[in-house]
């Protein structure tokens, strides 16, 4: 039981003592600083995992053997729990411009060891089939996200409609109207109709992740190119290295988040690049190569069914693969990037824990001023216990004192938390309008705006968590106050 | 009579590192109800001592404390608090009031000891019209909202008066109350003192230097090395 005088005598302490007032601002600017850092993080990873969810299909088959043929996967793969599956199939290559308007060589002193692999062209090929991708991932959101990341950096982009073609062959190589693609040969000095009338588009388009736009040159829309590549082939006397290429021109941008895949990543048509490492379907003995196969599950699967499903398609295919060969997988988004994602999830709980110490000062201040008081107070801990009242209730006083800095100081530090994760964008706004300086570089780690979210669970943690620290500290200087022999506070001096 | 308080046997130790100093000697002492003694003695004669361990801030090294007949020396340190916030009320030489609160809330506190929060709140009204009664008794009706700082040596100890009387104790122990006094304000608060002693016939031990403060008590207990050198009453004396 609480007797009347702790919490009085602790409140006249409180009111009367500003040193108080810096134990509340140290809780409050730990709870600030833990609930917008981390805001800030939670919000930065929550947006690296919707990119990354963005950029990769539902699930996908992989790990197959190289010759692997999606007509036969097609058929294994068929179940009530799958709705679409598109194919996939990934070759590393070189871009090379076809155009008059070269690059500019390096400027002089410059290093030539200013290297840069968006620069020089080199880009992981994933050869898509327009007709099934879509049903797979959401390619128009990547073709409007990447024409507006162009559009942000001061160009002039359109959303590429390659996918809205009614034409299905001609929406299954990716190809522009005949009118842009002749104007474009034109301008690159390559072979040409004399009249528009007579001209058929005909070279595949691909789609060039946005983060290119701004290295490769040339960059824009219908500007064609040379993908290079090589593949090892049997030619019968042995295995030789076999260099391919072949023209296409750029139909397009697209920005799926995730920066890695939007760096590196080239689309283009799957036939294409099956002709390219000679699996054209009209080639004798040709299958429809695949590396992979991008799969969309029945929405509203639970997560053990999720995992039945998984397990069920692997062991089906892995049935129908070769005795040698190794073992194929079928990974959800999060284990497709599972590295990553895990790497960002480890940052997050490192930084957690660096702010945990942040938190610890702050319960040091509290503990500081409360030991300072204890010490100040002697003499009133002497005349408190001549007049009745027990240990506990003095051991009280200084609890509650303790007690009510946090709960203030939480509160404090959860309001200001709040208000700052709102004000978060315009501030930064206003002080790099004003002062050029911005607190958050948005463009460092390529967001629209500093994301922030406040979990309200890490909330109500963060603030228990700072009330109980309070608390506990707290404990030490009410226990010694508790324990002091009333005759010699009393004479203390 | 039962005497209010009866301390019998009393020693007191202190230990200065390996050495046990004795600061009492075996006290035998019992002051009966609406009774005024003086505890007369020189400096480290034990009189402060002992009046701690009456009023329960300390424990003796052997001997028993009775308050109404109940031996009490052995009881939880939290049972004595309630005990002494009870039976006891202390004035002492420097007053000992808490600078952070007013008059009223200094006397109020002594209220507040005996009742938990809830119990406090519903009687707030109750106990502030007592606390300011105590207080116009004493002569400070006017000085309710005054901080120590703000009022002179009289004025405190007239404070430590009422705050020592608001819980209505059965013994008031009072250790050189008006020793931090010029001459004029002792009288004026011995007089207070006694009036209010005779109104509620408490029992009343005065630690004191003053020869002629002691004559106006019932009884005179002489101390001197701790033990109690003869005690008589005024008329013997």
């Amino acid at each position: 039981m609480i007797r009347a005088f702790s919490p009085f005598l602790a409140l006249r302490y409180l009111v009367t003592r500003r040193i108080n007032i810096l134990g509340v601002l140290g809780v409050a600017f730990a709870v600030w600083a833990m609930l917008v850092v981390d805001g800030v993080f939670t919000g930065f990873v929550r947006d690296i995992r919707t990119n990354v969810e963005n950029s990769a299909p539902p699930l996908l088959l992989t790990d197959l053997p190289h010759d692997s043929d999606f007509g036969e996967l097609r058929e294994v793969l068929a179940d009530d729990d799958v709705v679409a599956m598109a194919p996939r199939l990934r070759q590393y290559a070189m871009l090379q411009p076809v155009s008059h308007k070269r690059p500019q060589r390096l400027k002089r002193g410059s290093s030539e060891l200013d290297f840069d692999h968006t620069k020089n062209g080199f880009a992981m090929l994933l050869g898509i089939d327009p007709l099934l991708e879509p049903s797979v991932v959401d390619v128009d959101s990547w073709l409007q996200r990447g024409a507006a990341e162009v559009n942000r950096r001061n160009g002039n982009a359109q959303p590429s409609e390659v996918f809205a073609e009614p034409d299905e062959e001609r929406r299954a190589e990716l190809l522009l109207p005949d009118k842009v693609e002749w104007e474009a040969r034109i301008d690159a000095g390559m072979a040409y109709e004399k009249k528009l009338e007579d001209h058929t588009s005909s070279l595949p388009g691909i789609l060039l992740g946005w983060r290119r736009v701004f290295s490769l040159y040339p960059m824009g829309n219908g500007d064609p190119f040379e993908i290079v590549c090589a593949a090892f082939v049997d030619t019968g006397d042995g295995i030789a290295m076999r260099p391919y290429s072949k023209p296409v021109i750029c139909a397009g941008w697209f920005g799926s988040g995730n920066r890695m895949f939007d760096e590196a990543t080239v689309l283009l048509p799957i036939e294409t690049l099956r002709t390219m490492l000679g699996h054209d379907e009209m080639d004798p003995g040709s299958v429809q190569l695949v590396t992979d196969v991008a799969i969309r599950p029945r929405d509203g699967l639970t997560e053990s069914e999720l995992v039945a499903l998984q397990t069920r398609l692997q062991k089906r295919v892995q049935d129908v693969l070769p005795d040698d060969a190794k073992p194929c997988s079928v990974l959800t988004w999060q284990e497709q990037n599972i590295v990553y994602l895990r790497a960002v999830a480890q940052e997050h709980r490192m930084m957690q824990l660096v702010l945990m110490i942040v938190m610890l000062v702050s319960a040091f201040v509290i503990y500081a001023t409360l030991h300072m008081m204890v010490v100040q107070k002697i003499k009133d801990i002497g005349i408190v216990a001549a007049i009745g009242g027990s240990p506990n209730g003095i051991g009280s006083v200084f609890l509650l004192t303790g007690t009510v800095v946090g709960v203030i100081g939480s509160i404090l530090g959860v309001v200001l938390g709040y208000l700052s994760s709102i004000w978060l964008n315009p501030v930064n706004d206003w002080l790099y309008a004003t002062f050029e300086i911005e607190i958050f570089p948005r463009a460092l780690f390529d967001l629209q705006g500093v994301p922030c979210h406040l979990e309200p669970s890490w909330v109500v943690t963060v603030a228990i968590a700072a009330m109980l620290l309070a608390i506990v500290v707290a404990l030490i200087p009410a226990r010694k106050a508790s324990r002091m022999n009333p005759v010699t506070a009393l004479s203390f001096e | 009579m039962t005497a209010v308080l009866r301390a019998t046997g009393i020693t007191k130790n202190y230990a200065i590192g390996k050495r046990e100093i004795p600061v009492l000697r075996g006290v035998d002492l019992s002051i009966d109800p609406g009774e005024k003694v003086a505890l007369l003695g020189s400096s480290g004669a034990g009189k402060s001592t002992l009046l701690h361990l009456l009023g329960l801030l300390d424990a003796p090294t052997s001997g028993t404390i009775e308050y109404d007949g109940r031996e009490v020396q052995s009881l939880h340190v939290s049972e004595r608090a309630r005990l002494r916030h009870q039976q006891v009320g202390f004035v002492f030489q420097f007053y000992h009031l808490i600078p952070e609160l007013t008059a009223l809330q200094n006397v109020l506190l002594a209220r507040m000891m005996g009742s938990s929060v809830f119990q406090y709140w519903g009687n707030r009204k109750q106990a502030k019209q007592s606390a300011i009664a105590m207080l116009e008794h004493v002569g400070l009706g006017e000085r309710l909202n005054h901080r120590p700082s703000e009022l002179s040596g009289g004025e405190r100890q007239r404070v430590a008066i009422a705050r020592a009387l608001l819980a209505e104790p059965k013994v008031v122990l009072a250790d050189e109350p008006t020793g931090n006094l010029d001459s004029h304000t002792a009288k004026e608060v011995v007089d207070l003192m006694f009036t209010i002693q005779q109104e509620r016939q408490l029992a009343f031990l005065l630690v004191t230097h003053d020869e002629g403060l002691a004559q106006r008590c019932d009884r005179i207990i002489r101390m001197k090395d701790g033990c109690i050198l003869n005690e008589q009453t005024v008329e013997q004396a």
